[in-house]
């Protein structure tokens, strides 16, 4: 199986001075989970608060790149700032149904639909859906 | 050297006197004597034979060089007989009674007596230097100093001059003049070499004949141009003697300039009757002092005796030349000359019979190394078999020399065992042996422990950094050679004896003596390269760990020569590895605990939720579970399942999977498992029970998320309600058809603080099968959930007569690749 041979990529950009765009690249499951909340932690460290994750090259995601969603939105939440779904796949877009985490974390078609959301966030711990 | 029992020619002042012996065969006449008896020896002594061979030829090479002094004493002899026959007029038999008689008048010696008559018979130069010798030497024992030892140091300085006159005209050409001249008179007077040139007509110098240069030096001074100012030159232009302190401050070309750059020379010219037919070139290896009248009258004598020669030297014509030494041993020489090795040039020594008997060592090069240390001079120019009477031996060294010899095919050889017999101690070398043949001549180079000896000193700085101790036993003389680092290494001084390798025992643990006594089986029987670690035990009471590596050297002949080897102290080694194996115990202890943890888990899982549950008795309802673990035990994780009959009559059933596996996993899914137990004995909804579950999820430790769907059948309406938190819907399967209720919001557990969740109805109908699962059962990286559920469930169509099978089977085809536990809930109307 193309584990291996797809190793996880992930681009950083700054859109702006809290706002990191991390463009992700190959299956985000059990082994690359680990990976990728690294790189997320990495960005946290340096002051993001809003983070616009670009899932439209990731073929597959399992439970374990879910939690890593699920884990940077709670501490995102605290701050607080935000996480952006932007364009998954038809596969990871299920998974997110499934499990229901598109219903906590929006899910945008684009940089700039998620770079207006952060905008149009009030100032202030977001409350959350009940 | 060159020498005769009969002088060929009567001596210059004795004209007409009778020769009286042919001339001799060609070739010295010690060679006779060595090939002699010595082929005699070899069959009487089978013990020993090349040992015994050797040490006679030894003996005899002493007994002829007494006897060709002896035969230089008689050639004497023969000509005062051959005087006192023309002087007499009496025949040969009488002269030499009246020698003997005459000689026991005079008190003195037949030799003595015989130099006394061709003095007074001859009355030239030499007579003159005679006496004055003689004259000193009275005056000397009239000064009260012990009279017998001048009488006899005037005696034989007489007998010397005479003995150098006689073999000079022995000799048949001005070569073996030269060659006496240097052994018999300018030796005694520390000469190192004598150079005889002819002068031609036109003022060029011709060598006439030279001794104590190289065969090439010779060779290539062979002729001189006229008007080229030299050494010999100044002799022949001044007339007179030219004594020089040190060729190198006159600024001279003259042959062996490198070989004595500062050593003292003479130029005499050489002439008789008015004119000068040469020069006599005569070289010290030092620079010379200014020398007493005697010493220069006795050489001007000598001079004389060249010019005798010299008179009837007929210069060689150009190409009909045959020249001393064969042009390609020239060339051999001076490559011999440039290599580092040790190397002979050797020339082939036939007998008389023309058969090959030995072979004269031509030439040793600057390298040459005696390897039983005697100096080059006493190895050049001898027999290979009398300079080295055991290359007859084991070695076959002689033999292989004239195999190459014969065929012209080259050897070569590593590690031969060379035997040199130094005043009858036999001295071994292993050498590297190279012989190759090079037109009449045959080159031998060898390579004697230097190259090893430069190993192992590089050796020695690495042994140093290892700490390790270096030996070497030979095990023919018993010696054996410790480096410094080993005596450390033993804690004994530097001065002690070392211990053998058998001994190494009594040095060594007690239990240790079975290793050590395999390592010195396997290096002494078996030669081979063997090593053992053991306990060393030292004077000092402490213990070392060291081991042992060493390796047998064999001869040619597969004998073991020695045994060299090196032993290291491993304590620091030894100890770190001690850790290391506690370490990798406790890592398979650690280790131990994993599968044990694993097991646990298992057992954990087993115990809550058993792979087939008794079944749940509830009416026109079939219920069935399965649950299978991931097939890597540590992956055994938190997929859970419930089917219970709650108080009010429904009966709840739900699948659920934890995040993450192992142990925490488990004991989450047994905290929400429980609570879904308990909460749903309330009576809420679905969706109202997994919101409180949600609340669970949330408030456990380590950020657990779980999914779950969770239903509540209502066995009087047939129906089901149920409501899922981020997990795959159920399946409904009714007939041919099969697929997944719709995809009712809901929030996985514990991501959030709060959540709410979407309820949905189904109805069923008589023989519907209504399936809950986890992902572990469909999951598939490269379809998505869909496509991997309708194959699945295509492939157990049509459905089985029993529920139990149709779990069975779905697991069974399950085409999931990701090796997860996989938790099955089924229920079948009617």
């Amino acid at each position: 199986m193309p584990i291996a041979q797809n190793p996880l990529s992930v681009e950083v950009t700054l859109e702006r001075e809290e706002v990191a765009l991390l463009k992700v690249t190959g299956y985000l499951d059990v082994d690359t989970a680990t990976e990728f909340q690294h790189h997320l932690a990495n960005q946290l460290h340096h002051g993001r608060r809003h983070f616009l994750l670009d899932l439209s090259e990731v073929p597959f995601m399992d439970s374990s790149g879910m939690n890593i969603i699920l884990r940077v939105y709670q501490e995102a939440r605290e701050l607080p700032g935000s996480v952006h779904i932007i364009s998954p796949t038809a596969a990871v877009r299920r998974v997110l149904d499934l499990t229901g985490v598109s219903i906590t974390v929006p899910v945008s078609e684009s940089v700039d639909e998620a770079l207006s959301r952060v905008d149009a966030q009030p100032e202030g711990p977001r409350i959350p859906e009940a | 050297m060159s020498t005769s029992e009969q002088p060929r020619e009567p001596a210059g002042g004795a004209p007409g006197e009778a020769p009286a012996a042919p001339p001799r065969p060609s070739g010295p006449p010690r060679s006779c004597a060595v090939d002699g008896p010595a082929a005699d020896l070899r069959g009487m002594t089978p013990l020993s034979p090349v040992g015994r061979l050797a040490a006679t030829v030894d003996r005899l090479s002493r007994e002829v060089r007494a006897a060709q002094a002896e035969a230089e004493g008689r050639a004497l002899i023969e000509l005062a007989k051959g005087i006192l026959v023309a002087r007499l007029g009496c025949g040969p038999a009488q002269a030499a009674r009246q020698l003997a008689e005459l000689a026991e008048q005079s008190r003195v010696t037949p030799l003595e007596f015989a130099v006394d008559v061709i003095n007074q018979a001859a009355r030239d130069r030499v007579s003159e230097v005679t006496d004055a010798f003689l004259a000193a030497a009275v005056r000397s024992t009239d000064a009260g100093d012990g009279a017998d030892a001048g009488e006899a140091g005037a005696g034989s300085a007489a007998v010397r001059l005479r003995a150098a006159e006689s073999g000079a005209l022995a000799a048949g050409d001005t070569q073996a003049v030269a060659d006496a001249l240097l052994e018999q008179a300018l030796r005694p007077l520390g000469a190192a070499a004598v150079a005889i040139w002819a002068a031609g007509y036109d003022g060029s110098l011709t060598l006439a004949g030279s001794a104590g240069f190289s065969a090439a030096e010779a060779t290539r001074w062979r002729y001189v141009p006229p008007d080229v100012t030299t050494v010999a030159r100044c002799g022949l232009t001044e007339r007179t003697g030219q004594w020089f302190t040190s060729l190198g401050e006159t600024g001279l070309p003259s042959v062996g300039r490198h070989q004595y750059p500062d050593g003292g020379r003479v130029a005499l010219p050489a002439g008789t009757g008015g004119r000068i037919h040469g020069v006599l070139e005569i070289v010290w290896p030092v620079p010379l002092a200014p020398q007493p009248p005697q010493v220069v009258r006795q050489v001007e004598a000598l001079a004389e005796l060249c010019a005798h020669t010299l008179e009837s030297y007929v210069p060689p014509h150009g190409a009909g030349q045959e020249p001393r030494v064969m042009p390609d041993a020239v060339e051999l020489m001076d490559l011999a000359d440039g290599l580092y090795d040790p190397a002979l040039v050797l020339v082939p020594h036939l007998d008389a019979a023309g058969h090959l008997a030995d072979f004269r060592i031509q030439h040793v090069n600057k390298s040459f190394l005696d390897p039983a240390g005697r100096p080059r001079a006493v190895v050049g120019g001898a027999l290979l078999l009398e300079a080295y009477p055991m290359a007859a031996g084991d070695s076959e060294l002689f033999q292989n020399v004239e195999r190459v010899y014969a065929t012209g095919e080259p050897f070569r050889a590593r590690r031969i065992n060379l035997t040199a017999l130094v005043d009858q101690v036999p001295l071994s070398a292993v050498a590297d042996i190279s012989i190759s043949r090079h037109g009449n001549a045959v080159l031998l180079i060898w390579r004697i422990e230097d190259e090893t000896a430069r190993l192992a000193s590089l050796l020695q700085h690495a042994q140093r950094l290892g700490r390790i101790g270096g030996f070497e036993e030979n095990l023919l003389t018993g010696e054996i050679t410790w480096n410094g680092q080993l005596f450390d290494l033993y804690g004994r001084p530097q001065t002690s004896t070392p211990v053998p390798l058998e001994e190494l025992t009594s040095h060594a643990h007690p239990d240790d003596a079975v290793a050590i006594g395999r390592f010195l089986r396997t290096l002494l029987h078996h030669r081979r390269p063997a090593s053992a670690a053991f306990r060393l035990q030292r004077p000092d009471g402490v213990t070392r760990h060291v081991r042992v590596v060493a390796e047998p050297v064999l001869d040619t002949d597969d004998r073991l020569l020695v045994v060299r080897g090196a032993y290291q102290d491993i304590s620091a080694q030894h100890w770190t590895e001690v850790a290391l194996a506690a370490t990798r115990d406790q890592l398979a202890h650690t280790e131990q605990q994993a599968i044990e943890r694993a097991r646990l888990t298992l057992q954990l899982q087993h115990a809550i939720m058993p792979p087939a549950q008794a079944p749940l008795k509830v009416p026109d309802l079939q219920v069935a579970v399965r649950y299978r673990p991931a097939e890597t035990e540590q992956l055994v994780g938190g997929d859970w399942y419930d089917a219970v009959r709650l108080p009010n009559g429904l009966v709840l059933l739900c699948v659920g999977d934890i995040s993450g596996h192992g142990i925490e996993a488990a004991t989450s899914m047994v905290v929400l498992r429980n609570a879904l137990r308990g909460l749903a004995v309330t009576g809420a909804g679905p969706g109202q029970l997994l919101s409180w579950l949600n609340i669970v999820a949330h408030h456990l430790t380590g950020g657990v998320t779980a999914t779950a769907v969770c239903g509540l059948y209502d066995p009087a309406r047939r129906t089901l309600r149920w409501a899922r938190a981020g997990h795959l819907p159920p399946v409904l399967v009714r007939g041919a058809q099969a697929g997944p209720l719709p995809l009712v919001k809901g929030m996985l557990l514990g991501a959030v603080a709060e959540a709410s969740y979407e309820e949905d109805e189904v109805q069923l109908a008589a023989e519907d099968t209504l399936l809950m699962y986890t992902d572990g059962l469909i999951e598939r990286r490269d379809r998505s959930v869909e496509e991997a559920l309708a194959q699945l469930l295509s492939t157990v169509r049509p459905a089985p007569d029993s529920l139990d099978q149709h779990l069975d089977r779905l697991l069974t085809y399950s085409r999931s690749d990701t090796d997860d536990d996989t938790c099955l809930v089924g229920i079948r109307v009617g």
